[in-house]
């Protein structure tokens, strides 16, 4: 179990982190999505005991990491695939992590395997991976102390397909075997094939959180009428806020409601429905619009 | 989320940590397992390979410099050049090679792993050491087998002792101007300035300025030394005095300056 707390980081006046809680839960897989500097790795940092916290804390197992004897054997974690020395093989990082938490040499071997990286390709020095041979080794490293808890930042990254669906296997099933997952990326569909439940942070916030069905749901209700104009006043008479979308209206509120509202008001509609056209993908959207770095036009090219 | 459902922690804090003498060997290991740190230590071996062929065949053999306390004289001039660039790696490859990510994470007690470097460093600079004075043997043999040179064997303690203490103190200045660099080209730069270019500086302007050439032995290292290293090699309780302060600056405080901010700074 992972558990954060109102956890801040700021650097010289620039915040990094605000005031971020969650928990992951044992059994499951948590993905903690957002765009590319949201404060992910920052906070994973924090957790792993590697950067000091401005506020707040984090906690694994209850216990701070650092408090955590061999946290090798506990706690596997990978921060970053390509931080390693260039001039080692893989095989010999492996020997060294495992030397260092106290595992016999069969643990290296056995681990390679997991990851299918071969004996020859494991005799490479790492300045010659792939960055796909790099996660698979640095997920080899996570795993070598047969840790309950897996802490993993942007894993997938640089996986192929294929590489992403090897690893939900090897997730769920360490998941099911009742392991803790946190693993972080910036790209939505990757967590939507790996992930159990969500966190989605945007400029160091957490913007929602859930299982993610729940997040599924919360996307809302997509609504077009025939004079968008009447349907905008009789929603908002109705006190429903919507956002434009394409040619109709976006909104938090259930369908039932919109058509109501709509009924009330006698506003013909063309087209009522849950707008879970992207899934997840609107939602990541929608929810990182406003935080995130680059403008993105909300109104498409109007014909 | 459902937080009722969840298992006791699953940590077990009663486990035993990493035992220091595991470190220590995880560190050497790190010396020697890439091309760069290997060749590091074979070049220093083989540069201690061609003074000793130097001395035994080409430097003229009258006198004394055949002998075996000349050798190791010159290997550990030799060494106290290269044998603490062993030292800096040890500490900046963590920085450069952003390794320090994993070495902080498998043991988040950050002093540990600065004992076990530094603990490394020596077991790996008396390792070479020893190497360096049986290539002084060998170069002794040669010139006086092959060479037929009336070679002597005999060396004092004080010669010994000039040796190992001179080169443990080079290593381990090397080891704090990089846990005060924490930067491979700057701490090697840092440690040259400090061994070949301060001494000539302090002697130059110590012999212009009066009160700098009596202040000179109080706050540089090498200069205060020298009562240890020479003459009668028993300094004064004064000379001591100036060693423990010049020892203090160069040694004491870049590495206690490195250990503080390395326990508060983050790891990236």
């Amino acid at each position: 179990m992972i558990q954060v707390q109102n956890l801040t980081k700021t650097y010289a006046g620039f915040t990094a982190v605000d005031d971020v809680s969650f928990t992951c839960r044992p059994g499951a897989v948590t993905g903690f999505l957002g765009p590319n500097g949201a404060g992910k790795s920052t906070t994973m940092r924090i957790i792993a005991g590697l950067t000091p916290p401005s506020k707040g804390s984090a906690t694994v197992g209850g216990v701070d990491y650092r408090d955590i004897p061999n946290p090798g054997t506990q706690v596997g974690v990978l921060l970053d695939a390509s931080a390693q020395h260039a001039g080692r093989t893989g095989r010999e990082i492996l020997t060294i992590g495992a030397r260092t938490m106290g595992l016999p040499q069969s643990r290296v071997d056995e681990m390679l395997a997991l990851v299918s990286l071969s004996d020859k390709e494991s005799r490479r020095r790492v300045r010659n991976y792939s960055l796909d041979m790099r996660q698979r080794l640095g997920i080899a490293h996570a795993l070598l102390g047969e840790p309950k808890i897996l802490m993993l930042d942007e894993p997938a990254n640089g996986l192929d397909p294929a590489g992403i669906h090897w690893m939900r296997g090897l997730l769920r099933g360490y998941a099911d075997r009742g392991g803790t997952v946190l693993l972080s990326s910036h790209l939505l569909h990757e967590v939507q094939i790996i992930a159990d439940e969500l966190i989605v942070i945007g400029n160091g916030k957490i913007v929602a959180q859930g299982t993610k069905e729940e997040l599924l749901q919360a996307a809302g209700t997509y609504v077009r009428g025939l004079e968008p104009r009447a349907l905008e006043q009789a929603l908002a008479s109705a006190g429903i806020t919507v956002t434009p979308s394409g040619e109709g209206l976006t909104t938090e509120a259930a369908p039932e409601v919109v058509g109501k509202a709509a009924a009330a008001a006698g506003v013909a509609l063309v087209e009522l429905r849950q707008a879970d056209g992207a899934g997840l993908e609107e939602m990541f959207l929608q929810l990182t619009a406003t935080t995130q770095r680059d403008a993105v036009p909300t109104e498409g090219a109007q014909a | 989320m459902s937080t009722t459902t969840a298992p006791a922690v699953s940590i077990d804090t009663d486990r035993p940590g990493i035992p220091l003498t595991r470190l220590v060997g995880v560190e050497v290991r790190k010396s020697f397992d890439t091309r760069a740190g290997r060749w590091l230590s074979i070049s220093i071996l083989g540069l201690c390979a061609v003074v000793m062929l130097v001395i035994a065949f080409l430097v003229t053999d009258s006198g004394e410099f055949q002998d075996f306390p000349f050798f190791i004289q010159a290997m550990g001039g030799t060494l106290g050049y290269f044998l603490p660039i062993i030292a800096i790696m040890l500490v900046t490859a963590e920085w450069g090679q952003r390794t320090g990510l994993v070495t902080f994470t498998l043991e988040p007690r950050r002093p540990r792993v600065v004992v076990a470097k530094l603990l490394a460093g020596l077991i790996i600079s008396i390792g070479v050491m020893l190497l360096s004075a049986a290539l002084a043997a060998v170069g002794t043999f040669l010139a006086s087998s092959v060479r037929g040179v009336d070679v002597s064997w005999s060396i004092s303690g004080h010669e010994i002792f000039n040796f190992a203490v001179s080169n443990l103190i080079g290593v381990l200045i090397g080891f704090a101007v990089a846990m005060l660099l924490m930067n491979t080209a700057a701490a090697i730069v840092g440690y040259f300035v400090y061994t070949l270019v301060l001494p000539i500086v302090v002697g130059i302007v110590g012999g212009l300025v009066e009160w700098f050439g009596d202040l000179a032995p109080w706050i540089e290292l090498n200069t205060a030394l020298v009562p240890l290293f020479t003459g009668d090699f028993d300094p004064t309780g004064e000379e001591w005095a100036r060693i423990a302060t010049a020892g203090t600056i160069w040694l004491v405080l870049p590495l206690g300056f490195g250990i503080y901010r390395l326990l508060r700074s983050e790891v990236k």
